[in-house]
């Protein structure tokens, strides 16, 4: 008994031990390329899609092939682990020659300001991207000056409804006004129809209401100022108001104990028909299709009618590290993945629309047609406020919005709620 | 929970006896690794709490004195919820989980049938991991397809129905029931350990003078049961202020904040918000309300050992 | 058991006091068993079923399948490895490791030895999170992060304190004289701990092994924040794998929530004499 424990004990030291020297570190996709070749190392969001694993795996071994001398290691992280890893790795020298990350200034732009990422206007230049990437797509790599970031996908969101309950409830087209999707909403209710379903466990899914409605009573401009802060939120009679239709909402439209559910109970009200509206993202179009052809047919889509003319959406990135090396083969192969005969290869698997504006948006989902008219019709894009504000102000965002919601704090208080924290967190 | 050496013991062994090079090759395994995987990160911790610091490697933390601590106090909207929570749980764990399981360690240290089956229910949900039975509890408090929902609504009481995760009200309450479900158990079996102690001579002895059930308890097995009752206090206090994974499983601190609690307000300024300088400072007045309760009971155990 | 006393036993009364006691106790065992009679229907049904059905109502469909798909949307292989190699090496050395500093603190004292150990002690009472912030720096610093021989160190720096604290007493407890008469048999210093105080203390340490085993198993807070590749999650983590953007799959993850304690719960039914049988008595006498 006793040798075996010792044994055991001494075996457990020296496995310990050999943990420490060697073998840590996330598991790679490193290819086995010559001693002499270029490795970069790229770190990336884990997708519990296996689809997206080997459609990234095939892009990396197609690179590879095309060129034998750059190898390219992935390591995928969760979202959470991925923002702490960049922040701390940030200035060291395992810091990544390519991140990709979300591209609002509340994210990207933190890791922009922070010098983490290299300005490549002169790749932009030598490989064309201007031409490759539209207006929208471009104003996200844009914003901090210079380029920062090659974009890798665009996501839109709008309001998915029901058309047979629209059609019960006698609303015969497609709010074009905020007012009128006011409208819409009461004539569900009078129809016995719950108008919108949400749901509070995760609060970014209530804030996909909220930001437009701020961005529909504050205007485009203010809202990209109340976002970044450059706008007091106590001082604007719109937030008010935005936040007064947001409490409207809830009190009105929302579903039945909305506050305690997980996303995926809200979309479901939806695919019962019991819920008309939800808010949803281009990728929702997998969902819908998942759920048959009848589904398909019983679907529309358009944009929240914030009277701005902007989509809401984010889009995400591959940033090239400021301090790399490597950064000729980095941008090599952020070029390919992004080159028009990669993105038709994978078409549809990241997004509705691809970043590339040669990319046909992906005709396997006729639903997406309706994403491509969106996108074409908008003026500019505003953003997810949880990508655009820092993570610290979100979070007292999505307090407030949820006290707003349970009446906790009054409408009128909830700018000068938010103010003060910010304020107090300059 | 230490031994009171007994009195010919102390004799024998002399408390200086032994060189320090002696015992080192024992303690030194066991306090490198406590040093730096615990005691380094914890007073960096505080330190940090004096700082302020995004977590990036390319922005050296500033010196901020007070700073975080004023904020925490005078505008952190979470924060006294937060610490109120915290005690509040500490409380109520004191009171309701701790006094089921020794009544029921009471009634389990009887001899019945069914006995062993009994205790082996009551003490199975401690086995499972806290995030898994807040998973689970989660989907028992599901306001549409929920066991407790439903099963109100089924006897006729839909009435009383509840969002019983939704509603900033009653969040942290549900939350607490989870954690009576599951920490009821450990404590019986300490309950019952210790109820072994209690010398049978005296409670025949007490029987043989005519006292009742009640006497008995009263007189004969609490005081005999004094020793485990403190390990009980002690290990539900800290248990208390450790209480994270039930909340960030099940509400992570909503509906607007109403179940947060200091542990999980720590973690999230820290690695949601990356205020590491505020995080720091939250773990602060966690870490010096668990030394305050705690310290005191451990002078006194170590005192006692001396006395004798 | 004589005639006799079988036929007073049957005229006497019955003893309402304890039927009652022991329905009370009934109900309450009952009440406690209910969660994991919803979670077992749970994990048998399909998601029509579920959103269909009330939560007591059989299946219409028995779905043994969740269990399968539970398996694999875990990762069960992989995470349950990784939670076991954990616990394997984690608990005896962790174990090995508080026994040796509890003897040296317990038998081999000098000026300070209460000291030290007070300053272990400490460490038992600290909540994980107050260390989390400056953990990760570490890890991160000395390539640590992201793999489970790493978490191994923090975890054993996390579980000795409590250990310590429960086998000093216990070895505090051992007369001297044992230990005088294997000195003079010859026995080393060494000798002494592994012959003489190491076996004495089976109870607490088969105690503390169940602890161990069922807190290391379960740890969350630090594998959650260490581990980051979906290939070196333990089983706690890898719940988050049932909520994705396409909402849970509550009958997996029930069906997964059932399956991820079955280890620990044998190793409780296989120690559990030990646990009730006065396994705390050396530690618990204050």
């Amino acid at each position: 008994m006793k040798n075996k424990l010792a044994v055991l004990a001494s075996a457990a030291l020296a496995i310990t031990l050999a943990g420490c020297s060697g073998g840590n570190g996330p598991a790679g996709d490193s290819g086995s390329g010559a001693n002499t070749s270029t490795e970069i190392n790229i770190w990336t969001l884990a997708s519990a899609n296996p689809a997206k694993d080997a459609a990234w795996d095939k892009l990396v071994k197609d690179f590879e092939t095309a060129n034998p001398d750059i190898t390219v290691k992935t390591d995928s992280y969760s979202t959470d682990q991925l923002k702490e890893s960049l922040r701390l790795a940030t200035g060291t020298p395992s810091f990544p020659d390519a991140y990709m990350y979300w591209e609002g200034p509340g994210l990207g732009g933190e890791l922009v300001a922070a010098g983490a990422s290299m300005d490549i206007t002169k790749y932009y230049d030598q490989y064309k991207w201007n031409d490759r990437f539209n207006d929208t797509v471009l104003a996200n790599v844009t914003r901090y000056g210079g380029h920062h970031g090659v974009p890798w996908t665009i996501q839109g969101e709008g309001l998915w409804y029901n058309k047979a309950l629209f059609k019960q409830a006698g609303i015969t087209s497609e709010p074009k006004t905020y007012d009128e999707l006011v409208a819409a909403a009461d004539k569900l209710k009078a129809a016995g129809v719950t108008p919108f379903a949400t749901a509070g466990t995760v609060n970014w899914y209530i804030m996909r209401l909220l930001d437009p409605l701020i961005e529909t009573k504050c205007g485009a401009a203010m809202m990209d100022k109340l976002a970044t802060t450059a706008e007091a939120w106590d001082k604007q009679t719109c937030v008010t108001e935005a936040f007064t239709e947001l409490k409207k909402w809830g009190d009105n439209y929302f579903n039945d104990g909305y506050m305690a559910l997980d996303t995926d109970s809200a979309t479901d009200l939806f695919f019962r028909g019991e819920a008309a509206m939800v808010m949803e993202g281009a990728w929702f179009g997998g969902d819908v299709k998942e759920k048959g052809p009848d589904m398909m047919n019983d679907v529309g889509l358009f944009s929240f009618p914030t009277g701005t003319g902007r989509l809401y959406g984010f889009g995400e990135g591959f940033y090239v590290g400021a301090n790399s090396t490597k950064a000729d083969a980095t941008v090599k192969f952020l070029d390919f993945i992004t080159s028009a005969p990669s993105q038709k290869e994978f078409s549809g698997l990241w997004g509705a629309i691809s970043v590339n504006k040669e990319v046909p948006p992906d005709s396997s989902n006729p639903l997406n047609a309706g994403w491509e008219s969106i996108f074409n019709q908008a003026t500019g894009m505003y953003l997810n406020n949880d990508q655009a504000m820092s993570l610290a102000n979100v979070t007292e965002f999505w307090r407030i919005q949820n006290s707003v919601l349970t009446g906790d704090i009054a409408p009128d208080q909830a700018g000068a709620a938010f103010q003060q924290f910010i304020e107090a967190n300059k | 929970m230490p031994a009171r050496a007994s009195t010919r013991r102390s004799r024998h062994y002399g408390v200086h006896r032994h060189p320090v090079r002696k015992s080192l090759p024992y303690l030194l395994p066991a306090g490198l690794l406590y040093a730096v995987f615990l005691l380094y990160p914890m007073v960096a911790s505080v330190g940090l709490s004096f700082q302020k610091w995004t977590g990036f490697r390319t922005a050296e933390p500033e010196f901020v004195g007070l700073d975080n601590y004023v904020r925490l106090f005078t505008s952190d909207p979470v924060f006294f919820r937060a610490a109120l929570n915290s005690v509040v749980w500490v409380v109520l764990s004191l009171a309701v989980p701790m006094v089921l399981s020794f009544l029921l360690a009471l009634a389990l240290n009887r001899q019945m049938v069914g006995r062993n089956l009994f205790r082996s229910v009551i003490y199975i949900p401690a086995v499972f991991a806290s995030i898994t039975v807040a998973a689970m509890w989660k989907w028992i408090y599901n306001p549409q397809f929920g066991l407790v929902n439903q099963t109100l609504r089924s006897i006729g009481l839909g009435s009383w129905a509840q969002q019983w995760l939704g509603d900033p009200k009653i969040a942290f309450f549900s939350i607490f029931v989870a954690s009576i479900w599951q920490g009821v158990g450990f404590n019986m079996v300490l309950f019952l350990a210790g109820l072994q102690q209690v010398p049978q001579e005296l409670v025949e002895a007490a029987t043989i003078d005519g006292a009742g059930t009640w006497q008995r308890l009263i007189a004969v097995t609490l005081p005999a049961l004094r020793p485990t009752v403190v390990v009980v206090i002690i290990l539900t206090i800290i248990s208390s202020l450790k209480v994270f994974d039930l909340v960030m499983g099940m509400t992570t601190g909503g509906p607007a904040q109403s179940s947060q609690v200091l542990a999980l307000w720590s973690y999230q300024q820290s690695f949601s918000s990356h205020a590491f300088g505020m995080g720091g400072a939250v773990a602060t007045v966690l870490l010096i309300i668990s030394l305050a309760l705690v310290v005191p009971y451990l002078v006194w155990a170590l005192r006692g050992e001396e006395e004798n | 058991m004589s005639g006799e006393s079988s036929r007073i036993r049957r005229r006497r009364k019955v003893d309402y006091p304890t039927l009652g006691l022991w329905i009370a106790l009934f109900v309450t065992c009952l009440l406690w068993a209910v969660p994991f009679l919803m979670m077992f229907l749970t994990s048998v049904k399909s998601k029509a079923d579920i959103t269909h059905l009330s939560t007591w109502d059989l299946p219409t469909q028995w779905l043994w399948g969740n269990y399968a798909e539970a398996i694999t949307r875990g990762n069960l292989p992989v995470t349950g490895l990784n939670s076991l190699i954990i616990c394997v090496i984690k608990v005896p050395l962790g174990l090995l490791l508080a026994a040796l500093a509890a003897f040296a603190l317990a038998r081999l004292r000098y000026r300070h030895t209460k000291l030290v150990l007070g300053l272990f002690v400490v460490g038992s009472m600290v909540p994980v999170q107050v260390a989390l912030g400056p953990l990760f720096s570490i890890m991160l610093e000395t390539g640590l992060l992201n793999s489970i021989w790493g978490l191994i160190l923090p975890y054993l720096a996390f579980g000795i304190p409590y250990q310590i604290f429960m086998l000093y007493g216990f070895f505090r407890a051992i007369p001297a004289e044992l230990e005088e008469s294997a000195c003079l048999d010859g026995a080393t210093t060494f000798g002494q701990f592994w012959h003489v105080c190491l076996p004495l203390a089976k109870p607490a340490l088969a105690a503390l092994l169940i602890l161990d085993v069922v807190g290391t198993w379960n740890e969350y807070a630090m594998a959650t924040t260490l581990l980051q590749s979906q290939s070196n999650w333990t089983i706690p983590v890898a719940v988050q794998s049932f909520s994705g953007q396409h909402g849970t799959e509550y009958a997996q993850l029930n069906a997964f929530i059932l399956m991820s304690a079955l280890p620990v719960m044998v190793v409780y039914l296989l120690f559990q004499r030990y646990f009730v049988s006065g396994a705390f008595s050396g530690a618990l006498k204050g």
